[in-house]
Formats: C-alpha cells, structure tokens, sequence
C-alpha cells in the first residue's frame, strides 16, 4: 500500500514536470523561439533596448529606470489592442504620479505618421515607440498582439499579459510593478525623465 | 514500476500536447485547397473557384473591411504568358462582432471561402499547361488577439486547348 502511494506521489511530480517541459517545448516549436525571454518571465531582467520614439528620439528601456514600465506591444491593425488603449490612457492619469510609465511599441509595417494619428485619435497620453523585429525577438519572440509586460522600477519583470486582458488584471499589474516603491525611489533620484509625450509628434518621413 | 514509467511516457504525450494549446498562441492556419483541371480556348476565358479555409478559431479580415487601418485580405497572382488573370471576385465578408468589441462589427472570413477568378488566354496562346502563381495575404485574429500579416501560396494550372 505504502509502495503504492509512493509511485503514485512520484507520477504525480513527473508529470507536473513534464506538462511543464511540453508546455515550453510546444512553444518553441509553434514560434521557432530563439529568444532566452521564454517561459514564465517574472524576475527575469527586461531586455535593454533602444527605439525611435513618434518624434523621432531615441529611447531605451534604462531611460525610466526607477519606474515602473507597462511596456505594450500593440499595432493599428489589432482590434484588441484597441479596446486596452483607453485603459492605459486612464492608468497613466490615475498611476503617473506614483512613477507608472506607459510605453507602447507599435508593430506596424507603415509610416510612423499614420501611427502617430492613429495614436492621436486614441487620445494616447504615454510614449509610443517604433518596434523592430530585434525587440520582438529580445522580448520572446512577440507575436500575437496586445502583449505586455509589466517591469518594475529596478528592470525586473512582475508580470507578462498575452492577448486581451481584463482592465482589472492589467490594473493589478501595474500595481505590482509599482510595489517595489521603496527600492525605486532610492533609484529614482538617478532615473532620466520620460519623454514628454504630450510634445509627440510624428517624425518626418 | 514499468508500469508505472508507461503510465507517465502515456500522460505525457497526452496532457503536454493539450496543455501547449494556450489560447492565443496557437499559429493561424489559412488552406488552399488544390484546383481541378482549368481548360481555357485561345481567346477564351474560364471561371476558376478557388477555394480557401480559416483555421477553426480565427478569422481574418474580409477584403472589404470596415476601417482602412485593418488589412485586407488580398490574392495577386501573376500572368503567365497569354494567360492572365481578367478578374477577382471576393465573397461578401460576414459582419460579426466580438468579445474584444462588442459594440463594433467587423467584415471578416472564417471557415470556408472562395475568391472566383475569370483567366483569359490570347487569341495566340499556343497549346500547353500555364501556372498561374501569386499569394493569398492575410491579417489573423482570434477572441483576444491578432497575429502579424501572412501570405500562403497560390497555385494552380490552366490548359490552354485549341480547337
């Protein structure tokens, strides 16, 4: 009987772990992943990068050191990522204050002018940046559209959202990501500001 | 204990393959299917059906969606010497709206469509087998997300047969 339960508890452990390991398996398979960002992310340092913003600046990931970043990969030709956009609008008013920055990084294969009025007419009050295919690649090879993630004030990451989220689930993200005030705000004195969205506008083309 | 090792080899195969299927990641998949033979006269044309199925879960836009930002589906195929392609004829798409939007209708395809093409050959073509290749560009979502532009390949063949 004891022999019995003991095999039982091993399966049992054996096939968490291998769930586990076909779950990542599969994954790779489906998304020809090369990226390291795989898996479940949480803790993991977010990937430096650097990208031109809608007005033509350079910005990178170390800028908003000290804050937390709700980073937003999103495209206009994604419904879904729509409907979130005014959810971030909100949580940027209702968290900026507390050091919550908003980035969006906008997949589109078309001009940045387009993405800039598409942006404008969403009232989009945070950064949107231009993505490339190496920060797709660097953040886990970002396919599906809306994906976000949600990275503390130190760089770490607290959370990762996958297709549309409810606005409470990305709302307890973004509290996550801004708990770790206390290690930021030592930081904070050193962060460089964010780039004043308000100012955006679409770089010549 | 073999029994045992068989019993997870078994749960394995079977619950990790289930489990990989996140909703949201799974790869959208647009089919063609394969044309039948196309006889064409010099001088003539003829109407092909070609015939393309949505991967069960995701749709994809119409040709006609309803804002410019969405991207159409589109299929460009290319002559082949005398035989081109005279026209494309894409179904209405359906209105249907959506979890992530309710209060919004898109024009999408999902399931089973067809584009009707009318070839024409030259008056001069000579006999033999034309291909006519292009793509079929798509935009995919499904209930919560959207997946990057894809193209499938298009092929089919047309005979053109004198009198």
């Amino acid at each position: 009987m004891k022999r019995n339960g003991a095999v039982f508890i091993i399966l049992c452990f054996a096939i968490l772990a291998m769930v586990a390991s076909g779950k990542y398996l599969n994954r790779s398979r489906q998304h020809g992943i090369t990226s390291t960002l795989v898996g479940d992310v949480r803790g993991r340092t977010a990937p430096e990068f650097e990208l031109t913003s809608l007005d033509g600046k350079r910005v990178k990931l170390s800028d908003f050191r000290g804050k937390a970043v709700l980073l937003n990969f999103w495209a206009t030709w994604c419904s879904p990522c729509k409907v979130e956009m005014p959810w971030f609008v909100d949580l940027q008013k209702k968290y900026g204050r507390d050091g919550l920055v908003v980035v969006g990084v906008a997949m589109d294969d078309t001009e940045a002018s387009k993405i800039a009025q598409f942006a404008s007419e969403m009232g989009v009050n945070y950064p949107v940046l231009l993505g490339t295919d190496k920060i797709a690649e660097d953040y886990g090879n970002v396919e599906f559209l809306p994906t976000s993630f949600y990275i503390d004030r130190e760089g770490k990451i607290v959370g990762k959202g996958t297709g549309l989220l409810g606005r409470e689930e990305i709302e307890q993200n973004v509290q996550k990501a801004l708990a770790s005030r206390d290690a930021g705000m030592n930081q904070a004195s050193r962060a460089v500001a964010a780039p004043n969205v308000a100012k955006q506008q679409p770089r010549a083309q | 204990m073999k029994r045992a090792v068989c019993l997870v080899i078994l749960a394995w195969i079977s619950v990790a393959g289930l489990v990989g299927q996140e909703p949201g990641t799974k790869v959208p998949s647009v089919t063609f299917a394969p044309v039948g033979k196309v006889l064409v006269k010099p001088g003539g044309s003829a109407t092909v059906q070609l015939d393309f199925r949505v991967g069960s879960e995701f749709h994809i836009n119409s040709n006609q969606p309803k804002s410019e930002l969405l991207i159409p589906t589109v299929l460009k195929l290319t002559s082949s010497g005398p035989v081109n392609v005279a026209s494309l004829k894409y179904p209405a798409g359906q209105d249907v709206s959506f979890p992530f939007a309710p209060g919004e209708k898109l024009s999408v395809y999902s399931g089973d469509f067809t584009v009707t093409a009318v070839v024409k050959a030259s008056a001069k073509a000579a006999n033999g087998e034309y291909p006519l290749n292009g793509e079929l560009r798509f935009q995919a979502c499904d209930r919560s997300a959207c997946y990057p532009p894809r193209a499938i390949p298009v092929k089919f063949e047309v005979s053109v047969v004198g009198q």
